[in-house]
């Protein structure tokens, strides 16, 4: 957690929009607030502009249209205090530290004096143990994408963006992972917002799902998820779990049909 | 494989080299062109105090250059990267300085700083910033994105990605750069002492080779490629200590191919004003005599305005040509017999396990540092230059090209397997449009050596073209026709350089179009 607590974190998105230049709109005008505490997954297909919202979110990109605001303060003042978190798509570990020294650096870099005991615990709750002194070259897929969510714990943010951080795993790896790492953030009320393409990941990790539609990404569907936490992995068999999963392919599928006749324009 | 079973084959192809030299010594031994192992050896005993004190001027020259001419490109380098509006200025006026001819800024040093070692450490210093400075340009801006927003996302800025990420990040392009430019600092610190230096292994090149002493030739020759060696073994045993894997092969520089035509035009002529306000005003600041230190309007008046501008023009025009006609068939060769050797070396892994240690061991080896040698074996004719040249160009020519070959995308050479393509048909269709970038890589790298190394040997043996005109003007105090000529040398030199630029940058955008967004 940055130095100092900081006030319920909502995340507000008002009229945000990014046109990339050559014209590409990525996402449309959106109005949006992530509330403080709970975790929102964006879904929709491949290219929509999902992981861009997450960087104007983040930041990490100036928006074209509209304004973020986070707390009160633009993502730049609550990146300042520490109190942001990114995991990124591609573990980006550097390959010259170990495990140990990857998770330890974000504390560096948010100004925060070192806790190699959270680090060594950090090292433990993602399942790296035997690990802290491995440099990322020897270790699984699985393994980096685990790393670099301690990577992104280490800080104690207040706000945490995943960008499909199980994107670069196996299904089984995806739902373990899926299952174990909630329990490291929820508990703290960070408030989180999860980039993902896949349902099932979305509904067994979130509260909300926004279902955005292809590219430029606006708001197709909200979705409340009213299950139980933390979720079982089991839980996924449940005809709640079903109908919500159904519920935000259908509003994909109709996210995709609106956009057709456009894209074919 | 172990490191001792991995160096079994350069050992064996060490032992053939050696095997070899003695077996032509001794064919040879009534010509008293080769000296073998027996000779070199006994000449190094008998002369251990005379080459021992020799070794250790060049040596410290060597070293103080180095130091200072990596420290030039990493302040030069740093520079760019925190200004990045500074790179074409940077990375220019670097080669610009990087293709003067050291055949005549050995001398006009000497009459600037007079006797002593400070000339020969400011060419040794020249011969490697360059080396370092491109490598470390590319190696600062290869960082990937993603490390970098993670530094952002932190709140972060440009200092800290500095500190956290950059830095280290293009440390294995720093060590890439270092081992490359360890034995151009003994290069330069000899070719330094070529130019009028009291001490050094260059002096005793010089005399040697005037008194015809071919034992002692050889002796210096193979203790500068045993320095040498020995450098670029020592910083690859330190990166590799220090980064735990290898240092980068670097082929295209930083910005290479940005920019239209127009954009470049513009580029060239900034250039082209910043390397004259540059020249003049270091002068009028040091406030050099106008004798030895010639301005911008001197030059122009000696080629153009001037009385003799006509003569000068003359012999300058008439040096250029006789340079040429070494000049191109030797670096063509060098070309066409290093990218010929790398692909025969893939064809036929076995010799290639032999042959490419030394041949890598070879690379590090100051070439102008045997022109002696090999003008005494092949003449002072023609073969004897185009030789010198071909050599200077065929060993860094082998090695990128090998790098590139094995470049070849597995997947898609896996593609041609399934079809049961031969070797030759996988060669033809993968893996030389793979070399090619690789190819004009070293084409580019090697157009100032090679310019180098002709007038080396128009220098000390040939005295024909613009390597003996410069030496002549120097010795005569012909001071007009001396800066006329590192004019049209530098000119030439950067005109190709970066005409070959051009052409790998269309390469480039065809088979590594990765590379050109770094």
């Amino acid at each position: 957690m940055p130095a100092e607590p900081g006030p319920r974190a909502d995340i507000v998105c008002h009229r945000l929009g990014k046109v990339f230049a050559g014209g590409i709109e990525a996402v449309a005008p959106v109005d949006l607030t992530f509330e403080a505490g709970r975790t929102t997954a964006l879904i929709g297909p491949s290219g929509c502009g999902k992981s861009t919202l997450l960087r104007l979110v983040a930041g990490l990109e100036d928006p074209t249209s509209g304004q973020v605001r986070i707390a009160g303060l633009t993502p730049a003042e609550q990146r300042r205090r520490g109190a942001i978190s990114v995991a990124f798509q591609d573990p980006s570990l550097l390959p010259w530290l170990t495990v140990r020294g990857n998770i330890a650096l974000a504390r560096k870099l948010a100004r925060q004096s070192p806790d190699p005991r959270l680090v060594e615990d950090l090292i433990g709750l993602v399942g790296l143990d035997g690990f802290a002194e491995t440099r990322p070259a020897a270790l699984s897929g699985g393994m980096r994408q685990r790393a670099a969510i301690a990577r992104a714990l280490a800080t104690r943010p207040d706000i945490l963006l995943l960008d499909e951080p199980f994107g670069a795993v196996d299904e089984l790896t995806r739902q373990q992972l899926a299952r174990e790492l909630p329990p490291l953030w929820q508990p703290r009320g960070t408030t989180t917002l999860l980039v993902t393409h896949s349902i099932h990941e979305a509904v067994m990790l979130a509260d909300r799902l926004v279902v955005l539609s292809p590219r430029p990404a606006r708001v197709v569907s909200d979705i409340a998820v009213p299950l139980p936490v933390p979720r079982p992995a089991d839980l996924a068999e449940t005809p709640e779990f079903r109908a919500l999963a159904t519920r935000a392919s259908a509003a994909l599928a109709l996210g995709n049909a609106r956009n057709a006749p456009m894209a074919a324009q | 494989m172990t490191r001792s079973a991995a160096l079994a084959p350069a050992a064996l192809g060490l032992m053939l080299l050696f095997a070899g030299w003695s077996l032509l010594a001794m064919a040879l031994a009534d010509t008293r062109v080769i000296a073998g192992p027996i000779q070199v050896a006994g000449w190094l005993a008998g002369n251990a105090g005379l080459i021992g004190r020799a070794l250790a001027v060049t040596l410290t020259n060597a070293a103080i250059g180095f130091l200072a001419g990596n420290l030039a490109a990493i302040l030069l380098a740093g520079i760019a990267l925190v200004w990045p509006r500074l790179t074409h200025a940077v990375s220019g006026l670097a080669l610009v300085v990087f293709c003067l001819p050291l055949i005549a800024t050995g001398p006009i040093l000497r009459v600037l700083l007079g006797p002593g070692e400070a000339p020969q450490i400011v060419l040794a210093a020249l011969a490697v910033y360059y080396t370092t400075l491109i490598p470390l340009m590319t190696g600062l801006r290869a960082t990937p994105a993603v490390w970098l927003d993670l530094v952002r996302s932190y709140g972060r800025g440009r200092l800290a990605e500095l500190i956290h990420v950059r830095a280290r990040a293009g440390l294995p392009y720093l060590f890439a750069g270092l081992q490359i430019a360890a034995p151009a600092a003994f290069l330069g610190a000899m070719v330094g002492e070529f130019t009028g230096a009291e001490r050094g292994l260059g002096v005793l090149t010089i005399r040697f080779t005037r008194s015809m002493d071919v034992s002692a030739l050889w002796a210096i020759a193979l203790l500068a490629a045993a320095v040498s060696m020995v450098a670029y073994g020592a910083i690859g045993a330190l990166a590799r200590a220090v980064l735990h894997d290898r240092p980068p092969v670097i082929l295209a520089p930083p910005g290479i191919g940005t920019g239209a035509g127009f954009g470049r035009a513009v580029h060239a002529a900034l250039l082209v004003v910043l390397v004259l306000a540059v020249w003049w005003g270091a002068m009028e600041a040091l406030d050099l005599n106008r004798f030895f230190a010639k301005r911008p309007p001197d030059v122009l008046a000696a080629m153009i305005r001037g009385p003799d501008a006509a003569a000068t023009r003359g012999a300058l025009f008439e040096a250029v040509a006789e340079t040429a006609v070494f000049l191109l068939p030797g670096y063509l060769a060098g070309l066409g017999l290093g990218a010929g050797m790398a692909i025969l070396l893939v064809l036929l892994p076995g010799l290639a396990a032999l042959i490419l240690p030394v041949a890598v061991a070879l690379r590090s080896i100051p070439i102008v540092t045997t022109a002696p040698l090999i003008v005494l074996f092949l003449g002072r004719g023609a073969a004897g230059t185009i030789t010198l040249v071909a050599v200077m160009v065929f060993f860094p020519t082998l090695v990128a090209c090998l790098h590139g070959l094995r470049q070849a995308p597995g997947q898609i050479l896996d593609v041609f397997q399934t079809y049961a393509s031969g070797p030759l048909r996988q060669m033809l269709h993968v893996r030389l449009p793979a070399m090619l970038p690789a190819l004009f890589a070293a084409a580019r790298m090697s157009v100032p050596a090679a310019i180098l190394a002709v007038t080396v040997v128009e220098w000390l043996t040939t005295g024909r073209g613009l390597g003996s005109l410069m030496a002549l003007s120097a010795s005569t105090s012909n001071y007009n026709l001396l800066w006329a000529a590192v004019v049209v040398v530098t000119a030439i030199s950067t005109i190709c350089y970066a005409a070959v630029a051009m052409l790998e940058a269309r390469i480039l955008a065809i088979y590594a179009p990765e590379q050109m967004r770094r």
